[in-house]
């Protein structure tokens, strides 16, 4: 009898504290369970899937996308877009380059990137918030415009890091790691912690969230919503400027043409997996984080199952459409 | 008899239009009870009713948008009881809704033929003949519009204009208008009802639904009163006055429930409106608010209430003319600046204008605290649960988890919640656009409670509002505008509905709009 009542109370409580968390889980977090049943598909495909250095691979491989992604989700929230991150991260790396060769210090280089990035970004935010232009003609437009200006600035070659110090200061930084972490995850979820929490427990997060979800009560409460657009626009541009940054460190040169090319695809397919709404006023900054993982383990599984490099943009979009039609399925918000 | 010949006797001898017993709910709502309603052959039918009293819903089942659960409708003394805005067309029966349905971005002639397309042998559009055709149809209107002019260059009594052609354009028997002078001047009032009366001649039928007493009385021929869905009475224009008119339209007793209210103004003024003007909208706005003084503002559609409450909150550029706000000039360029100033508001339709969505209970609550008195960028939980908790307590909010959506919650305590927003603010002066919009009637008293509070505590209340019940409840002093004018000034002992709709349809200018 005791025996059965334990069970009760067991199943009751799986019902009552269990099951709502899980379906909340499922519901706004689902991308968790894709991450995890990725990892078991790729099980399938080699042992060594799932060892400690492949994972810790798979969220390196992930970082420069991840890190934009972060800002791309604030972007997405707010409900706009920006196509111009691709760019601007070519153009910062370009710039980034010439700084480092003429100076040598790795301090002005990270601070000549977080500022010509949160500049471009700037730039867009002032079309998309004062002169209220759609943000996708606007980033559209900055991202041939950029594009352009980095190609001409490097005369068309590829920019390589000539400055001795090279070896000793900045190459240590895309390749050195703590305890088996690499800088370059470390300085990721660095980057996630503070994002989640601005976006968490800022009044600027919750005028974000505020702004996607309906701008024009957002506005009637007081929140300047042309200046959040700005401010949204200018971060995206300074956590592009830092991925450029560790691009350098990583590369050590920048091809102007192809560096950060179509990156803004991959940027926005995290966004979308980690279960941020493309209508805007929902999205985590967690989810992003898994995001961007969850999009690289697709590329790895791919190439560990030998699938040819021509297929995998196929299945890759065909997986992420996938994804997001879970979300929308899942998450059915009452329409009164 | 042979069964021809009675159909075709019947036909003869019965009404154009017959609805019997129309019977329409949504959900628990009953939009329409058992509503009768006969249009004779040639003849300008006047269907009133005030605000929600089902006018609209029973044109839509006519229209064959919506579906009646139960009653019957006769054209010609034949039945047609399953109508869908097809088989309503091929009827004749053509439409003229409130709101425009044009599209800005197409020319004039293409808009006329939208969906009725001329074409040369099925594929090919057949512009010329459509250009001709709707010449034709504009100089039998008196109108001179260029069927080849962009719709997005018009102003709006031209688009007015342009959908009533469109509703000419093709075989009618009978045209529905509803409101159709709302956005209309004088001389095109006058020039509509030319129209309407050279259709009558040709034997065209019309149904035209209007709350402005000097328009009806001098156009139409008979009358149907609907009141909260129900069916009040019909007859002739000729047989009664615009008092009686305007008490059927309103007859309801007066409140049942009685929010009380210490005497609380102090002769002193808050906040002042001088000569405030916004073009197109309103003209030359006058009036004072007290301290501890409720104020309502009233009238009917396209009198520009709506936007006056915009521009005295910064949402709306005025045009020209000041606001005093205790002794300064408010400066309104923009909405943090007058909030931070001493003014909140509440806006009218909450779904659009005030509840963001997809943010907690907590945070919106919260939101415009933080845009205008929280200096520190970090936001604190345990305050804003305290935060919470107390407004919980004074508004009486019924909710859950303050961490919930706000859409988890009913119209009514979504309400309190944006209420709260503001409260917490202190202001000196609270705007409230139609604050009770949208929910049921336990809510709406609780809400009168609370704005009855706020008039005790020495804040000035302005309260925009179209429902009479209401602002009978609540207020000292009622201005009713018309037309973007204040019309007349009420006090509260002076206030009845008869008389505000009276000076809210403009029955007072009747001699300034035109006689028959």
């Amino acid at each position: 009898m005791g025996n059965n009542e334990t069970i009760l109370r067991n199943r009751n409580n799986f019902k009552n504290e269990w099951k709502p968390f899980l379906k909340n889980l499922f519901i706004h977090h689902n991308y968790i369970f894709s991450l995890i049943l990725l990892l078991l598909i790729g099980r399938f495909a080699s042992d060594q899937f799932l060892s400690p250095a492949s994972l810790m691979n798979l969220v390196k491989s992930s970082v420069f996308i991840g890190i934009i992604a972060l800002g791309m989700t604030l972007v997405i929230i707010s409900g706009n877009i920006d196509l111009s991150v691709g760019s601007i991260l070519g153009l910062t790396a370009a710039i980034g380059v010439v700084i480092f060769n003429s100076t040598g210090s790795i301090f002005l280089t990270l601070i000549g990137c977080s500022f010509i990035g949160g500049f471009l970004g700037f730039i867009n935010g002032l079309f998309v918030g004062l002169a209220k232009v759609a943000a996708f003609i606007v980033t559209l437009a900055t991202m041939t415009a950029y594009r352009s200006i980095t190609i001409q600035f490097g005369g068309g070659g590829p920019l390589i890091v000539e400055n001795d110090s090279y070896f000793d200061v900045l190459r240590p930084i895309g390749y050195g790691k703590i305890f088996t972490i690499p800088y370059l995850v470390l300085f990721f979820i660095l980057l996630t912690l503070i994002m989640w929490f601005v976006m968490n427990k800022t009044k600027f997060g919750r005028y974000v969230y505020a702004v996607g979800s309906n701008e024009k009560a957002a506005r009637l409460t007081g929140i300047k919503v042309e200046i959040v657009k700005i401010a949204i626009f200018s971060i995206t541009g300074l956590l592009t400027g830092l991925a450029a940054f560790l691009y350098i460190t990583r590369f050590g040169s920048v091809d102007v043409a192809t560096a950060g090319k179509s990156f803004e695809l991959d940027v926005i397919a995290a966004v979308a997996i980690g279960g941020t709404s493309m209508a805007g006023g929902r999205g985590f900054i967690q989810g992003t984080f898994f995001g961007a993982v969850v999009l690289y383990a697709i590329d790895a599984i791919l190439s560990a199952f030998l699938v040819p490099a021509f297929v995998n943009d196929l299945i890759k979009g065909i997986l992420i459409l996938g994804a997001v039609l879970l979300q929308k399925a899942l998450d059915r918000t009452p329409e009164d | 008899m042979p069964a021809l010949f009675i159909n075709l006797l019947q036909r003869e001898n019965s009404m154009l239009l017959e609805m019997k017993n129309i019977s329409k709910s949504f959900g628990a709502v009953k939009a329409v009870q058992n509503v009768s309603l006969s249009v004779d052959k040639v003849e300008i039918h006047g269907l009133l009713g005030e605000n929600g009293a089902g006018k609209s819903t029973l044109m839509n089942v006519l229209g064959g948008i919506l579906r009646q659960d139960s009653g019957e409708i006769l054209i010609d003394g034949v039945e047609h009881n399953h109508l869908t805005p097809i088989k309503s067309g091929h009827l004749g029966i053509r439409f003229i809704h409130q709101e425009l349905n044009l599209i800005n971005d197409l020319k004039v002639f293409e808009n006329l033929f939208l969906n009725n397309e001329m074409t040369r042998g099925g594929l090919y559009l057949n512009k010329k003949e459509m250009i001709r055709k709707s010449y034709e149809i504009f100089e039998k209107m008196n109108l001179d519009i260029d069927p080849l002019a962009y719709v997005r260059e018009l102003d709006t009594s031209r688009k007015q204009l342009i959908e009533i052609a469109k509703a000419l354009l093709f075989e009618c028997r009978l045209i529905i208008m509803d409101e159709p002078t709302t956005a209309l001047t004088n001389e095109e009032i006058e020039s509509l009802f030319d129209i309407m009366r050279g259709l009558k001649a040709e034997g065209i039928s019309c149904i035209y639904i209007s709350h402005k007493m000097p328009e009806l009385f001098s156009i139409c021929d008979r009358y149907t009163v609907l009141r909260d869905g129900k069916f009040i009475s019909s007859g002739n224009f000729s047989d009664i006055n615009e008092q009686q008119a305007t008490e059927m339209l309103v007859g309801r007793s007066m409140a049942d429930d009685v929010v009380e209210k210490n005497d609380c103004i102090i002769d002193e003024d808050v906040f002042q409106v001088e000569d405030l003007t916004c073009e197109g909208f309103f003209n030359n706005i006058n009036f004072s608010l007290k301290k501890g003084e409720i104020v309502a503002v009233t009238g009917l559609f396209g009198d520009g209430r709506g936007e006056l409450s915009e521009c005295l909150f910064g949402a709306r550029k005025m045009t020209s003319g000041k606001i005093i706000l205790k002794d300064n000039e408010l400066n309104t360029r923009s909405i943090i600046n007058v909030i931070r100033s001493g003014v909140s508001m509440v806006p009218r339709n909450r779904k659009e204008r005030s509840i963001l969505k997809d943010l907690s209970i907590k945070d919106n609550l919260s939101m415009s605290y933080f845009t205008s008195k929280q200096i520190s960028p970090l936001i604190s939980n345990r305050v804003e649960n305290k935060r919470y908790e107390i407004n919980r307590k004074t508004t009486n909010i019924k909710a859950g988890d303050p961490d919930d959506l706000i859409t988890s919650l009913s119209g009514g305590n979504q309400q309190k919640v944006v209420f709260s927003r503001w409260f917490g603010l202190d202001s000196d002066v609270y705007i409230l656009d139609n604050p009770t919009q949208g929910i049921d009637v336990g809510a709406k008293f609780e809400i009168y409670q609370l704005i009855t509070k706020l008039a005790e505590q020495g804040k000035s209340v302005l309260v925009f509002s179209s429902e009479f019940p209401e602002i009978h409840k609540i207020a000292d002093r009622c201005l009713v505008m018309y037309k973007g004018e204040i019309n007349k000034e009420f006090s509260r002992n002076d206030l009845n509905e008869v008389d505000v709709m009276y000076y809210a349809t403009g029955s007072n200018k009747k001699g300034e709009v035109h006689g028959k």
